[in-house]
């Protein structure tokens, strides 16, 4: 099921909210389980049993490690478990894949398994590792398994992020406030991350696609869609956070944050401390560091990064494009960990620019269906093929979509929420913020609910991963 | 206004907006039909263990719940409001407001739907036609050619493509018709033509067929209201057009034969202008084959239309200069069995087409 659908919002979302907050605390993380249960099998009936196997096998290892964490066998446990995990991410997401590769270099031909992608299987087997991991380090396991369950298939985060650690909210699991002050601030940003993705990441969605279908190509399209696929991704990935935050702040949890404005970054390290935080810094946590971190020398450490960002790439999608994608984020950190950085604080502006440029072409590689078409799209920005510098209908959608884009490249930065903090502080901005805030949350929840009932399913980008 | 209180407000207007919603969606009266859309809407799916096991009843539901939210039309208004008066989008779902004036972006030319056009009605003549037929095209225009230039809006290269279809049947002899259509000629709200303003195309077409039209016409206007096919799609809030029809005695005494429904049809069925689609009060509108008779012709020559939905409202004006107009549409019937029903000796035969379907050609059979 969709945030942004009908059958969420006025149909799922009212029933959830009723049932959990008719219910006596007690029983608040079974309705949810139940709800989540619910939501996940909308979107996949038959892939509720595996994320329920999942589940339940990492309660039991949870169990194991604990009992037995400071002997060997706990460490063998923590390991078998998070293999378990892994091995079904690999057989769902990457058979295919490897049998591909395995044809084109052995010249066979064994046939695909062309096996469904469970949703948000990427999202809570890292959420199970953590935990195992996280219990052999020290932390407690869970006994209750209605709680751990209610944890990892907590629908607001469950299909497309953000990573919640349990560490995070394990205590939140078994005591949460609940109060119109976190509700309401869960419905603003749940209202954000709605609005972030009808009203900018769909639009922009749309100038991808004509982009994608036109015979028309210019330099200047092909600019036009490097942005508008940048801000895309950005406001759907986001939006989806948001919304994820917020409803888990109605519900009582507080997620951590998972995007920090990333495209005022000054360099690609500091655009990944802002992008996407919970998956950097899952990799930080349970790879990079069990690898040795900073503490080896500067070779095995870019060994690491390279191992560590390919991964990454990899977690992305089953293809090379994304691999490569990770690699060329590896290569440019290298850099700057080496040579750059220290530079690039010497200059801003041109550190903004060299940040925008490559995150601009790495969302290029990105969303290339194959590496010819990352090669080709990426030559198109330069004019390649000799392609002219505009086109008709490039500049017929650089006018369609040009209040979207600004406003998209607006938001994408603090200035907003800079502005209204600045009213806020005068007496009589308050005043009228205090009373058009509802009325501007309520009047954007029906605009939205005019595009969906006017448009037609549309998912988000990262539930594919 | 508090922060405590703004908190609450904000809560309770979210609870009644979500709740208020669950409710209308539950319990008000759900149309089988959009009116506006002239479309079914999709019916609430069976709830079964098989349904919902393969995913089908989930996917049904999600088009069930936006085809049967409340108010689909006013909240369908509300975004293409948005989408131009906020976001100043240059169309909305592919239609645009010019002069109140709503069109297509008809863009970009599809060559290869113009070859599979022309590849049809090449078999038609090689398979029917002898040297003793003789053959015209005619390519009507969208409404788009006459509104883009000054919006802004992309557009086809007319003049290419009339081109490029004459050079295509190059077994047709051209005969231009879109210096004399300007905007006006067609309805506000509608994709087509208006018939009370296109005697000057009729003239033309039948002078280059070597015929003439005789027909001294009687206008008459409608009550009903004409919401045209694009005012539903656009969902704006725009004026209906009027709908007039010519008649003449020529025309009055016609009779018309739909070989579909096997039965005798009126030239104009002024009953169709209250109902689903008011212009297919134009000989009844999509009808695969017809044939006009017009006993009181002053010559025997026959002509065979191939048309779409334009050809309705042309074909009482050609009338005059035939004695039988037999009008096939080959999106309803395969090109291969009109043999049966139309006898092609002595017959002039005329495609006649809108850019609309010749560039979406893969509705042709």
């Amino acid at each position: 099921m969709l945030f942004s659908s009908i059958s969420f919002l006025y149909y799922f979302l009212p029933l959830t909210l009723f049932f959990y907050f008719a219910v006596p605390g007690k029983l608040k993380n079974t309705v949810l389980l139940l709800c989540s249960i619910v939501f996940y099998a909308w979107g996949e009936p038959k892939y509720i049993f595996l994320m329920g196997i999942s589940i339940l096998l990492g309660y039991g290892f949870g169990l194991l490690v604990e009992k037995y964490r400071e002997s060997l066998l706990g460490r063998s446990f923590c390991a078998v478990s998070v293999c378990i995990s892994l091995s079904f991410l690999v057989c769902f997401k990457y058979t295919d894949f490897f049998i591909e590769n395995f044809n084109a270099v052995t010249g066979l031909s064994v046939p695909l398994l062309r096996i469904a992608l469970p949703i948000g299987i990427s999202f809570y087997t890292f959420q199970i590792v953590s935990y195992t991991v996280d219990v052999y380090r020290g932390e407690a396991a869970q006994k209750n398994v209605i709680r751990l369950a209610a944890y990892i298939a907590m629908f607001p985060q469950l299909i497309a992020g953000p990573i919640v650690r349990y560490a995070d909210i394990a205590s939140q699991l078994e005591r949460r406030e609940h109060s119109f002050e976190l509700a309401a601030e869960g419905i603003r940003r749940f209202v954000t991350g709605l609005a972030k993705k009808i009203l900018i990441a769909n639009q922009l969605g749309e100038l991808c696609n004509v982009f994608r279908a036109s015979q028309e190509k210019s330099v200047l399209f092909y600019w036009l869609y490097a942005f508008a696929f940048g801000l895309h991704v950005y406001f759907d990935f986001s939006g989806y956070s948001d919304m994820a935050i917020g409803l888990g702040r109605i519900f009582g949890f507080r997620f951590l944050e998972n995007f920090n404005y990333p495209y005022i970054s000054a360099s690609i390290t500091e655009f990944w401390r802002r992008w996407h935080i919970s998956l950097g810094s899952w990799f930080r946590d349970y790879v990079y560091i069990p690898l040795g971190g900073n503490r080896v020398g500067k070779g095995r450490q870019i060994l690491h990064i390279l191992v560590v960002w390919m991964l990454t790439g990899f977690w992305h999608g089953a293809a090379w494009n994304f691999m490569i994608w990770g690699l060329f984020f590896a290569v440019l950190l290298t850099i700057e960990k080496l040579w750059l950085l220290e530079r690039l604080r010497k200059s801003r502006v041109l550190s903004h620019f060299y940040t925008l440029f490559f995150v601009l072409v790495s969302f290029v590689i990105f969303n290339a269906e194959t590496l010819g078409q990352a090669v080709s799209d990426i030559g198109g920005l330069f004019g390649a093929g000799g392609i002219p510098l505009v086109s008709a209908q490039a500049l017929y959608c650089f006018r369609s979509f040009a209040v979207i884009l600004a406003v998209g490249m607006i938001g994408a930065t603090p200035a907003v929420r800079i502005i209204a903090e600045r009213i806020m502080k005068k007496s009589m901005g308050e005043k009228i913020l205090h009373i058009a805030e509802p009325v501007v949350w309520i009047l954007l929840l029906l605009v939205m609910t005019a595009y969906l009932v006017d448009g037609s399913f549309n998912p988000f980008l990262y539930f594919r991963f | 206004m508090n922060l405590k209180k703004k908190n609450m407000v904000v809560c309770i207007l979210f609870a009644v907006l979500l709740f208020g919603g669950f409710f209308l969606c539950l319990f008000l009266p759900k149309p089988a039909y959009s009116k506006s859309e002239r479309r079914g809407l999709m019916a609430m799916p069976r709830l079964t263990a098989e349904n919902v096991w393969s995913g089908r009843f989930m996917a049904d539901f999600e088009s069930y719940a936006a085809d049967a939210f409340p108010f689909r039309d006013s909240f369908r208004s509300l975004k293409a409001l948005t989408a131009g008066g906020i976001f100043f989008r240059q169309d909305n779902n592919g239609l645009y407001v010019r002069d109140d004036f709503i069109s297509t972006v008809e863009y970009p030319l599809n060559e290869e739907s113009l070859d599979y056009a022309a590849e049809r009605f090449r078999f038609i003549c090689e398979k029917y036609l002898t040297d003793q037929n003789k053959v015209f095209l005619s390519v009507i225009p969208d409404k788009n050619c006459f509104l883009a230039e000054e919006s802004g809006h992309l557009s086809l290269d007319y003049e290419d493509f009339e081109k490029k279809m004459a050079e295509k049947a190059d077994f047709a002899e051209y005969i231009s018709v879109s210096d004399l259509l300007e905007k006006e000629d067609y309805y506000r709200t509608d994709t087509h033509w208006r018939q009370e303003r296109i005697g000057d195309v009729a003239d033309r077409l039948a002078q280059a067929m070597g015929t003439r039209l005789t027909e001294e016409y009687e206008l008459h206007t409608l009550t009903e209201e004409f919401y045209g096919v694009y005012h539903g799609q656009a969902a704006l809030p725009l004026a209906p057009d009027s709908l007039q029809y010519m008649t003449g005695e020529g025309i009055d005494s016609c009779t018309v034969y739909d070989w579909q429904n096997g039965r005798e049809i009126p030239v104009y069925d002024v009953s169709q202008a209250g109902g689903r689609d008011p212009y297919e009060m134009f000989l009844s509108g999509s009808l695969s084959l017809l044939t006009i008779e017009n006993p009181e012709a002053f010559t025997d020559k026959k002509l065979v239309l191939f048309r779409d939905s334009f050809g309705s409202s042309i074909a009482p004006l050609l009338i005059s200069g035939y004695a039988k107009i037999t009008l096939a549409d080959i999106r309803y019937i395969r090109p291969e069995h009109l043999g049966q029903f139309v006898d092609f000796s002595d017959c002039d035969v005329l495609f006649l087409y809108s850019t609309l379907v010749l560039n979406h050609s893969e509705t042709i059979k």
